[in-house]
């Protein structure tokens, strides 16, 4: 065997686990290579996720989206998801990055890598016409409560609490329905009825309950993505010093929420 | 019984084939009262929308142009526009607009629910097809029968009642019959309104339990045997009121 | 060979003379605008203040909910490719002198007929994978992918349905002057029946894609960004205002309407043309 031959075998190896390397390499390169942040969001939750007229996706949640994407110094782009393929979508590698108002679970800690701290909480609530004047979960018994399908507390509301639930696919049709007059209330995340209360559309409406089952929300990136979890973790920890979440929960019209103050309060 | 339905959790414990509407009472409930929804939501419509056909047949007879031009507007809208937009409209748009009626939860709820709603919907659909397979039925019966029924003074009510229908009701039959059975299959739409029949149920349980695949094919053969007992009572019923010596 | 009868011999069926085309045009868009206008006149009468008219708001939306209609259209003529592929297969295989081979074809189409279309595209969402790999190659299923497949099914057996029909309203005599004259069955198919079917067979074949293209807004219930989702979603942006339902239900009826109607006219003038004169 030459030199010549062994030279060019070497050469092979090497170029070879350079491109091993880079093929395995974690997907913060593979953000950087392409140039574009490909982010799940919600696109039917004002103001966390929704559209404006010409389709795009605006909110809290892409706005916070946008940030990575400008800390990494990439383009960002959007892709909306609902609850049923959120996950899938991680797993499958369709987006880097999932902010879709995902309650954080020990379960869902599984499947897909959720940095800590958590950005976000809610809990479930109920959205009802003032003049009803329901106090506790147990005035709901035997009421038409609108709820979204596919939410984990439709059940939980319906065996605890005795209401009939009465399931719409989405959020525009169970609004339009507690309107119509259809259901006494509708039950879903307090921060998104929150956010309704103040709509002088909806004056008439409060949220009369004690919230329940408070979580926290995980942004979540695909398992195994150690870097990107870590600088995820900072950035949220960022977000909560600098007081980040509060101020866009101003600019998209959501009262401050008793988490995101805490949270600042823990980290300045 | 009990036995039969203890038989379908072992089953889940052991195979992790999980058919919670066998052996949970709750869901059990949920989907016979889901069955029993679908049965009548068709019913209902069945009815009203062949009486739709009937007076709209009619009315596409008058000598009144008027008359003739809206029920050819509403044969065409209803026919070339998507029966699940339809369902919105009736139940967001104009249910929205109707007074409203104090309810015993001490609100304001809409004078007609969703089940209502969806009555109305789907016979309306329906309806604008029948009244079109009414119409082919009464142009088959010879202008010379009208006016034998006229010369025996017969009014113009009693020819239709008496005479025109029931000719052209037996010759329409098999079309008439393709069509309910479409109406009973697009019955799962109600399911978009909340109402609780059985795809909605089943999407409950599945949303419960996790086990889509398990409710799906229950869901498909469920179906396949609601519609398959339909055709076989209708190609029945077509058989006995066939006309001798006719088609 | 006389049959006893007390009744009056009947004239036969036939699809009756539908109204001119123009005539009809304007009338027909009439009270879809006026439904329309009431709704937004009536919402607008209830609360005047600084807010934009719902026809204002629909107006800003407008460019949005046509881009998803045309992805509707989109899934509409590729579930219909799809479906009349696999479907004529099964039709032939319907009429397939082995035995085996039809009952299969039978079976299969009356299950995919008598099954509902909205449980068939929730099966297809819901079964099948989100990604298949073969040999290792992984093929993404996206969800609109899966709506075409969904909706294909129920397409499938009933252009199944349509060749078989179709076949079997050519009068024996075709089949039995071809075996005389020595063609083979394959021969007799291709070129005798099967090209005599095809004008019998469009007419109803466009009245499956008009039906088709209606059912593509089930796939909003299965979260498909389609028209139906996105009125949803810009519902929902607008803050759940009921007044905006009418409009907004209102433009998406029209939508299926402007394009669903002509489609109807061409059928009854194809049906018309191709009517085997007796």
């Amino acid at each position: 065997m030459t030199l010549k031959t062994i030279k060019m075998l070497a050469t092979v190896v090497v170029a070879s686990t350079i491109g091993l390397a880079s093929a395995s390499a974690d997907v913060l390169d593979t953000i950087k290579e392409r140039g574009k942040l490909i982010v799940g969001v919600k696109a039917d939750y004002k103001p966390y996720g929704f559209l404006d007229t010409s389709g795009a996706v605006i909110g809290i949640e892409p706005d916070l989206a946008s940030d990575v994407a400008a800390k990494l110094g990439v383009e960002v782009e959007f892709v909306p998801v609902v609850s049923s393929n959120r996950m899938q979508f991680l797993e499958q590698g369709k987006i880097d990055l999932m902010i879709a108002t995902m309650t954080d679970k020990p379960d869902r800690r599984d499947v897909v890598l959720i940095p800590d701290p958590n950005y976000y909480s809610s809990g479930t609530n109920i959205l009802s016409l003032k003049s009803l004047g329901l106090k506790e979960w147990e005035d709901l018994r035997g009421k038409p409560v609108c709820g979204i399908q596919g939410a984990f507390y439709n059940k939980a509301t319906s065996q605890n609490y005795g209401a009939e639930i009465v399931a719409f696919k989405g959020t525009a049709e169970a609004y339009s329905a507690l309107k119509a007059g259809n259901c006494a209330a509708f039950v879903y995340d307090d921060s998104a009825i929150v956010a309704k209360t103040n709509d002088p559309e909806w004056a008439d409406y409060e949220m009369p309950l004690p919230t329940i089952d408070d979580a926290p929300w995980g942004l979540a990136v695909q398992l195994g993505e150690g870097n990107f979890a870590a600088l995820m973790s900072e950035m949220i920890v960022d977000w909560h010093k600098s007081g980040r979440i509060l101020e866009l929960e101003t600019k998209w019209g959501v009262a401050n929420t008793p988490f995101a103050k805490a949270m600042n309060e823990k980290y300045k | 019984m009990e036995f039969f339905f203890d038989w379908f959790r072992v089953l889940n414990q052991e195979t992790g084939v999980n058919l919670p509407f066998l052996y949970d009472s709750y869901d059990r409930n949920r989907i016979f009262n889901g069955f029993l929804t679908t049965i009548w939501l068709s019913l209902v419509c069945l009815f009203f929308s062949v009486i739709i056909g009937v007076i709209g047949a009619w009315l596409q007879a008058s000598s009144f142009k008027i008359t003739r031009r809206i029920v050819n507007g509403y044969i065409q809208l209803f026919r070339n526009t998507p029966p699940l937009v339809q369902l919105y409209f009736f139940y967001f748009a104009i249910g929205t607009m109707l007074p409203r009626v104090e309810n015993d939860w001490g609100g304001q709820s809409p004078l007609l629910g969703s089940f209502a709603w969806a009555a109305i919907s789907l016979s309306f659909f329906a309806g604008a097809f029948n009244v079109e397979i009414f119409r082919s039925g009464i142009e088959a019966v010879p202008k010379s029968t009208v006016e034998a029924a006229e010369a025996l003074g017969f009014s113009k009510l009693q020819i239709y009642k008496d005479i025109t229908l029931p000719l052209a009701f037996r010759v329409v039959l098999p079309a008439l019959n393709n069509n309910l059975v479409n109406l009973v299959k697009t019955t799962t739409l109600a399911y978009a309104i909340a109402v609780p029949e059985l795809l909605y149920e089943a999407n409950q349980i599945w949303s419960d339990n996790v086990n889509v695949t398990e409710m799906m094919i229950f869901l498909l053969l469920a179906y396949f045997v609601l519609v398959g007992v339909l055709v076989g009572g209708m190609n029945r019923w077509e058989r006995s009121m066939k006309i001798p010596g006719y088609g | 060979m006389t049959f006893k009868t007390d009744l009056p011999v009947m004239m036969p069926v036939k699809p009756h003379e539908p109204e001119p085309f123009l005539r009809l045009k304007l009338w027909h868009v009439v009270p879809i605008a006026l439904l329309c206008i009431v709704g937004t006149t009536l919402a607008f009468a209830a609360d005047g203040d600084a807010k934009q008219s719902p026809l204002a708001v629909l107006m800003n939306w407008a460019p949005l909910l046509l881009r998803g209609f045309i992805f509707n259209l989109v899934i509409s003529v590729s579930a219909m490719a799809l479906g009349t592929a696999v479907g004529a297969l099964l039709g032939l295989g319907q009429i397939s002198p082995n035995r085996i081979m039809s009952g299969g074809s039978w079976f299969v189409t009356q299950f995919f007929r008598n099954a509902p279309w909205l449980v068939l595209l929730f099966f297809a969402m819901f079964l099948l994978p989100f990604e298949l790999s073969i040999l290792g190659l992984k093929i993404p299923f996206p969800d609109w992918f899966k709506a075409i497949l969904g909706l294909s099914l129920p397409v499938m057996a009933n252009v199944s349905e349509i060749v078989r029909g179709a076949v079997k309203s050519l009068p024996s005599g075709q089949w039995e002057a071809a075996e005389s004259l020595a063609y083979t069955r394959r021969q007799t198919l291709w070129l005798i029946i099967l090209p005599q079917c095809v004008k019998r067979m469009l007419p109803p074949w466009m009245n499956l894609y008009s039906i088709l293209t209606m059912a593509t807004v089930l796939a909003s219930i299965v979260g498909v960004s389609e028209v139906m989702t996105l009125t949803g979603r810009a519902l929902s942006a607008e803050g759940g205002r009921p007044e905006l339902l009418a409009p907004f239900y209102g433009f998406v009826l029209l939508l299926f309407f402007v394009y669903c109607y002509p489609i109807a006219r061409y059928t009854v003038r194809l049906e018309k043309k191709f009517a085997v004169i007796n």
